[in-house]
């Protein structure tokens, strides 16, 4: 977006808060409020214009980022002005992190370990899933409700997630030879075909697509048997934590204040979502399900206590151990708290 | 016309009844269905459609304008041709999947890599034809156009740009669809809107109508810019032009040393560019880091490893949908000819399946075929299809009348005069088109394996993508478009075998 077209934005944002706050005025009114928020931010602003940073996303725009959709429309990002990068099954979040095009990236602890692996200077600076979104989704005449019941089964899921069968497979001392990995990508369909018993997916992805569509079917999260890895995390880099660090400070407390808010009402949330993004082609009652569904993998006792975002020693050794499973060798230096502690400090 | 309208007819019946049939397997849509989704999405659709078409029709020009800038350079230093043509097939080579990101990042935010992969999907296909029709002008023309004093400027203008234009209409009527389907892949980097994102969308959601609702939506816009730039073409030319892929003569492939130097030169270019954009090392390879990854490096074996195995599987779906392309192309070519009254039932059916963007197809063809070779291999072979059937169909027409006429007299029926005429007559056209489809058969199948079955080099890329490894996925694109020239240039040395005893007269 284009410094203009950002300034602008901004504007109307501002202006159609306004507007909600004097729901009683007149038309007139609302204009003359509007050409004064027009003419204040066109002077008022030269002291300290908003900073623009973008946070790049890992996903296409859906319920899975609304917090941040809450944090922009409400302005919680403060003196910064955040464009929200989508993703995309091409769009890869680590390159544009590491030039500079985006700020902040939100990536996994799996991703960022294999990217630290390769070089990349990444810390994680926040944890928005606490509880790992993957999921075995299974139909009720064949379920799968834990770990022991996959041996004997075909499970569809992508080649790339192999290495976290296995680790479900060894935290659960279930042989992992016993089941019988059939590749398939981005639907659901081979489950219902029969092709498979089970999927391996995010449990706010494809069981609220069947779920949607009248099919009643069941999921194991891998959350609940010892698959720990941290999802959804912030990532940036060790330069931008050291040069930048008052701008990334200001872009958590804005995700801090957001998904707070997005606890409070899912509904008014998915319905910024749909408001803001018409054209991605979103079914409401889907992204309703999967805004509730997401809560409990966002929100614990942990978070209960100190806040959105938070670890502790104990979660990142939890994480260290998974992590080795996977193959991926980190240390607790991967992940700083400093940052949220100076959000939540404050 | 009726007959046809009445084929129509009957395949929206079949449709409509078996998307009834089978409402509970998720896989088919019927025609009803489909109309009553795009009706009730009909704002969500076309702002979609607009969005992608934009960045295609930006693409389309810049790819075309591309070409045309090269063939002119070519023409105006014909010594540049050699390596023109040679690194125009490298890129053209380079599979979209593992592009994509690329492009996003030295693009950032915005319609940037949309717009060039677009551009990327068109410009050969116009090239080479143009390279062609530039030079297929009688010499006694050029030699009037010199003995009036003129010179080369006056003879492009009067004689060589009107005998190239059949030829560029060619190439900018495969370019319509092919520049929308390069949007579509252009807009999985990330774009917000668009049907490429729908796409997707509508795969995750299991919502069969929504997915096929935007397959029947972009196959039927392709097939109107394809039939668009035809008519355009056809008011703009005196004669209808020839529909034809005309890939450059094997003959002129160059020595080694135009290989050298072509090598040298994309080497130069990559390791330039990189440095010129200013990208990091982190995800920004090199040939040297390449070089190093597949070599030196402590998981060079891993790598070759990985690559060969991934390449193994894939070949294993490529090679038997390639063949069966060229063989339904030439086979179906040959039945029209024989049956002149067929060409009313397959020519729209092949331009329909020309047209449809793999995007969309790709899941629907895994879903009806399954995940396993059947689909894979079904998806490959109608992407070569048809630019073959097209070929063939030229070069079976383009048999000598006297030689007809001789076996007309000796009463030999049509059964005879294709075996004996009209084959040896089409095969340079047949693997003109063989030639071609290397690099469009690669990309189907990396397109299939990357959103549908999750195996081979195509997945490879992916996952080397979102695991940070770009070592690997440098090294994938690298050996993928390399070994994509190789195969062209096997299937160019076949030609000149088959054809120095089939149709000597062709090498000549």
């Amino acid at each position: 977006m284009t410094p203009c077209g950002a300034a602008l934005t901004l504007i109307l944002e501002k202006e159609r808060d306004i507007m909600r706050t004097t729901a009683s005025l007149t038309r007139r009114g609302l204009l003359g409020a509007g050409a004064a928020a027009m003419g204040l931010a066109a002077l008022g602003r030269p002291a300290r214009a908003n900073i623009p940073v973008s946070l790049q996303l890992s996903w296409l725009h859906s319920t899975q980022f609304a917090g941040s959709y809450i944090a922009k429309q409400r302005g919680f990002y403060e003196g910064l002005d955040v464009t929200l990068l989508q993703g995309g099954p091409n769009a890869p979040v680590e390159p544009p992190v590491v030039s500079g095009t985006a700020l902040v990236g939100i990536s996994a602890a799996d991703y960022t370990a294999a990217a630290v692996a390769q070089g990349a200077p990444f810390r994680i600076i926040g944890v928005a899933m606490q509880n790992n979104p993957f999921a075995i989704a299974s139909l009720p005449a064949n379920p799968v409700r834990s770990p022991a019941d996959l041996p004997g089964k075909r499970i569809g899921m992508s080649l790339a997630n192999t290495p976290v069968l296995e680790a479900l497979c060894q935290l659960n001392g279930v042989d992992a030879s016993a089941i019988e990995v059939v590749p398939t990508q981005y639907s659901p369909q081979p489950l219902l075909a029969g092709e498979v018993d089970c999927l391996l997916c995010w449990a706010t992805d494809l069981p609220v697509a069947m779920t949607v569509q009248g099919v009643e079917n069941e999921t194991m999260l891998m959350a609940d048997h010892g698959y720990a890895v941290h999802s959804q995390t912030y990532i940036v880099t060790e330069e931008s934590l050291a040069e930048r660090r008052a701008e990334i400070v200001a872009l958590m407390a804005g995700e801090v204040a957001g998904w707070e808010a997005y606890r409070v009402d899912t509904a008014a949330a998915t319905a910024l979502t749909l408001e803001m993004f018409p054209d991605a082609g979103l079914d409401p009652e889907a992204q309703l399900l999967q805004a509730e569904r997401q809560v409990p993998l966002m929100f614990s006792e942990l978070t209960d206590a100190n806040g959105f975002g938070w670890w502790t020693d104990e979660t990142v050794a939890a994480n260290i151990e998974t992590l080795a499973l996977l193959g991926r060798e980190v240390t607790a230096d991967l992940w700083d708290r400093s940052i949220l502690e100076e959000v939540h400090g404050a | 016309m009726t007959r046809s309208a009445l084929g129509i007819l009957l395949a929206l019946a079949l449709w409509e009844a078996a998307g009834r049939g089978l409402a509970e397997a998720y896989v088919l849509a019927p025609p009803s269905a489909i109309a009553l989704w795009l009706w009730q999405n009909a704002g969500l659709m076309a702002r979609a459609l607009g969005e992608t078409l934009w960045n295609a029709a930006l693409g389309y020009v810049i790819g075309n304008g591309a070409a045309v800038a090269l063939a002119g350079l070519a023409l105006a230093w014909a010594r540049s041709e050699a390596m023109i043509r040679g690194l125009a097939l490298l890129v053209f080579c380079l599979p979209l999947v593992a592009t994509g990101p690329i492009l996003r990042v030295v693009f950032g935010p915005g319609d940037g890599p949309q717009v060039a992969l677009a551009a990327l999907a068109v410009y050969y296909t116009t090239l080479i034809p143009l390279l062609v029709g530039l030079r297929a002008v009688p010499e006694a023309w050029l030699d009037l156009v010199r003995s009036y004093g003129r010179g080369p400027l006056q003879a492009l203008i009067r004689v060589r740009a009107r005998a190239a234009l059949p030829y560029l209409v060619a190439g900018l009527q495969i370019a319509a669809p092919a520049a929308f389907l390069g949007a579509m892949v252009g807009e999985f980097t990330g774009a917000e809107r668009g049907m490429g994102v729908l796409t997707l969308r509508a795969m995750r959601a299991m919502d069969v109508e929504m997915t096929w609702a935007l397959a029947t939506v972009a196959t039927a816009i392709a097939m109107l810019g394809y039939l668009a730039v035809g008519a355009l073409a056809a008011r703009a030319l005196s004669e209808a032009p020839s529909v034809m892929l005309a890939a450059p003569p094997a003959r002129r492939g160059g020595g080694p040393w135009t290989v050298l130097l072509v090598a040298a030169a994309a080497m130069l270019i990559w390791a330039g560019g990189l440095r010129l954009l200013g990208l990091s090392s982190f995800f920004a390879k090199g040939p040297l880091d390449v070089a190093q990854a597949l070599t030196t490096s402590s998981d060079a074996a891993a790598n070759r490893a990985a690559l060969g195995e991934a390449l193994l599987e894939t070949a294993v779906f490529l090679l038997p949908g390639y063949a069966a392309g060229l063989a339904a192309g030439a086979g179906l070519a040959m039945l029209i000819v024989l049956v002149p009254a067929a060409s009313g039932a397959v020519i729209p059916v092949a331009v329909a399946l020309r047209s449809v963007p793999i995007i969309t197809t790709a899941p629907l063809v895994v879903l009806l075929l399954g995940r396993g070779a059947l689909g894979t291999v079904t998806l490959v072979a109608i992407m070569v299809f048809f630019p073959t059937l097209i070929a063939c169909l030229h070069g079976l027409r383009q048999a000598p009348g006297r030689i007809l006429d001789v076996m007309e007299s000796y009463a030999a029926g049509p059964l005879q005069q294709l075996i004996r005429v009209r084959i040896p007559a089409m095969l340079p056209a047949f693997f003109a088109a063989a030639r071609m489809n290397v690099p469009a058969s690669v990309l189907a199948v990396t397109v299939v394996e990357w959103l549908a079955t999750g195996q081979g080099i195509g997945s490879v890329m992916a996952l080397s993508a979102s695991l940070s490894d770009y070592d690997l996925l440098w090294s994938a694109v690298a050996v993928t478009a390399l070994l994509s020239v190789l195969g062209y240039g096997a299937v160019g040395l076949l030609e000149r075998r088959v054809l120095r005893v089939y149709a000597p007269e062709q090498l000549a």
